[in-house]
């Protein structure tokens, strides 16, 4: 008797840690961050560990966005790749475990943002990314933020109506939004829904309330579609 | 009809109202995609008109340049045998982001090599 309400207990408990994730705050989740104060950051190719041979471009050309207009100082993107490229330090897998120090010399980069496609597949009407994003210390070498997550990626196109017009026309759409401008979406919606919690930088107004806000789960499995990617 | 039009007018209104960003930026994340993955004399063309826009009519609400376009339009203009304009981007970077001459100034340098 003893031994099965002690097995349930603990069962119990197993299975709510498991499920049950308390929300943290962004100022504890990310507090080397808001601690350092990094302006600027450098923007390191992709590592695409994925099957499709594009999805290291979607990434790279998405990120500039997403890092400006949350306040920081991107250094120059295509700039700086070509500078990558000449030093021979274009492949970032290189860099993700190794010190950092030169990126800040050389770029004047406080922080480098790795991206690493973990995956990346095409089924019908959805596109599935698994994605990490890894910002790292130019002066500590730490971690500064990490998520990663799966994004399921719906590129049906929605048509109200139904019936059998209404499938047809959904369909069409789906056939017509195969195309790259459609994949860009997919990586600007990963970009914009993970990095929505970033703390906010030097060229952001302040916002009084960040330090009531939470960050979003650090390992994630969410639904978007193309209202994320505008 | 009109009800509709108006009707989608005003949420769209208030919703850039609600979230406007710090910069606008034209279409340059599909222009440089393409350019990206193949540079040609369109690519470039494109990606030029889409530096151009975001120069020239800034919508965000900081009202200035975003970081690295003055930079990248520079390197770009270089890359089309235009060092003089790719020069004088690559100096308005560093006046626009002081975080930028530590990296921008090695690139000066190189050139006058």
């Amino acid at each position: 008797m003893k031994k099965t309400i002690l097995y349930t207990i603990l069962i119990t408990f197993v299975v709510s840690s498991c499920t049950v994730s308390k929300p943290v705050l962004k100022t504890v989740a990310y507090k080397k961050m808001y601690d350092e104060k990094p302006v600027s950051v450098l923007i390191m190719p992709p590592i695409n560990r994925s099957t499709a041979v594009d999805a290291k471009e979607y990434f790279h050309s998405s990120l500039l966005v997403p890092l400006s207009n949350a306040g920081y100082y991107v250094i120059p993107p295509f700039l700086s790749m070509e500078i990558l490229k000449k030093e021979s330090a274009y492949d970032s897998e290189l860099f993700v475990n190794a010190p950092l120090q030169k990126f800040g010399e050389i770029f004047g980069a406080d922080m480098v943002l790795f991206t690493i496609i973990n995956k990346w597949t095409k089924s019908y009407g959805y596109v599935t990314v698994g994605v990490e994003y890894i910002i790292k210390s130019t002066k500590t070498n730490e971690i500064l933020y990490n998520r990663k997550g799966t994004v399921n990626y719906s590129t049906n196109v929605q048509v109200n109506g139904g019936g059998l017009i209404g499938a047809l026309v959904s369909v069409a759409a789906t056939a017509i939004s195969t195309a790259a401008t459609q994949y860009i979406g997919v990586a600007r919606a990963c970009n914009s829904y993970t990095l929505s919690d970033i703390p906010l930088g030097k060229f952001a107004p302040v916002n009084p309330k960040e330090n009531e806000e939470f960050a979003g789960q650090n390992d994630f499995n969410i639904n978007l579609n193309s209202q994320y990617s505008n | 009809m009109k009800k509709i039009i108006l009707v989608a007018f005003s949420i769209c209104a208030l919703y850039s109202c609600t979230t406007q960003k710090l910069y606008s930026w034209s279409n340059y994340e599909t222009t440089s995609y393409n350019y990206l993955k193949a540079t040609n004399d369109k690519t470039s063309a494109d990606l030029v008109k889409s530096y151009e826009d975001i120069i020239k009519k800034q919508n965000g609400s900081r009202k200035v340049v975003p970081p690295g376009i003055y930079a990248d339009y520079g390197f770009l203009l270089l890359q089309m045998n235009k060092p003089t304009e790719g020069k004088t981007m690559l100096i308005k970077e560093i006046e626009l982001y002081p975080e930028s001459k530590v990296f921008i100034d090695r690139i000066l340098k190189k050139l006058e090599k």
